[in-house]
């Protein structure tokens, strides 16, 4: 039987809520699958479109850019 | 400034052909301030070349590298090494920067990623308008600085014409009736009487229908040597 598709998922977290609801996640034992890959950044508005396009480029299925 | 738009990606990967290694070269200056051909732009054209060539199954290699000016050979001079690693060029400054990149480095072929449009400005962000043709021959002294050559559909000099309805032109609502804001200028400074004196043609010789112009200014050239 052929392995379920697993996206890869990169978010892009704003350090002052999405990152930090991210921690709060952990705090609370919740799980979140392990292809999700965070990055922490200063501010959502630091995200650039060349970034988001990078990271389609080096294989992530879908990227989120929360905050 | 000169203002660009991107061409379509289709038509750059057509125009790319089969070239395995392209450089796409931004330029720093107007292309850059329009959003159409800076450092940003050249970064996520590279990225998006990169990903469709591999998906259509013949990745290419695509670097990107933006100069201050492409129009300038000193800025551009100092890319010649570089460009021996590259089947093309892809060019995402205006026409004036690819040609001299043609010029330039004939032995390498530079391709145009932009639609050179317009002499314009920002309206508003993300609003570009043009405002001159450079006609070489300018009017704005007598047309209260705004230029019925390049913002009267019918680039007319004796102006408005009778589609000029409630000040919006016959053409495209969207276009203001460049005549009708002369007028207004007109009154606002009450000289409208200037605008009664009929201008005669236009001498079109000073703009494009003299061929190709060129300014040569003795008192800036170098001799030989210097």
């Amino acid at each position: 039987m052929a392995e379920e598709f697993e996206p890869k998922i990169l978010a892009f977290c704003c350090h002052y809520c999405a990152y930090a609801a991210a921690d709060l996640a952990g705090v609370m034992r919740l799980k979140y699958p392990p292809a999700i890959r965070i990055v922490e950044i200063p501010c959502s508005g630091r995200v650039e479109v060349g970034e988001i396009l990078r990271a389609f480029e080096h294989g992530a299925d879908g990227v989120m850019v929360a905050g | 400034m000169i203002i660009g738009e991107q061409k379509p990606l289709d038509e750059i990967m057509s125009l790319l052909g089969n070239a395995r290694r392209v450089l796409v070269a931004g330029c720093g200056t107007c292309v850059t301030v329009c959003f159409a051909g800076g450092e940003k732009e050249a970064a996520i054209l590279a990225s998006a070349l990169r990903m469709r060539s591999k998906l259509e199954g013949h990745p290419m290699e695509v670097d990107e590298i933006t100069v201050q000016r492409q129009c300038e050979w000193e800025y551009i001079d100092p890319l010649a090494d570089r460009l021996r690693d590259y089947d093309v060029v892809l060019s995402l400054a205006c026409g004036i920067g690819v040609q001299a990149m043609n010029e330039r480095f004939p032995e390498t072929i530079t391709l145009p990623g932009l639609n050179t449009t317009f002499l314009g400005l920002p309206e508003e962000h993300g609003v570009w308008e043009e405002r001159c043709q450079a006609c070489g021959d300018c009017i704005l002294g007598i047309t209260f600085g705004i230029c019925p050559i390049a913002r009267c559909s019918k680039q007319l000099l004796n102006g408005p014409c009778g589609g000029s309805q409630n000040g919006v032109c016959e053409v495209n609502k969207d276009i203001p009736c460049a005549w009708q804001l002369i007028w207004e200028r007109a009154i606002q400074f009450n000289q409208e009487e200037r605008l009664l004196e009929v201008q005669p043609p236009k001498n079109w010789a000073r703009s494009r229908d003299g061929g190709p112009r060129k300014i040569v200014r003795e008192d800036l050239r170098l001799g030989e040597g210097e």
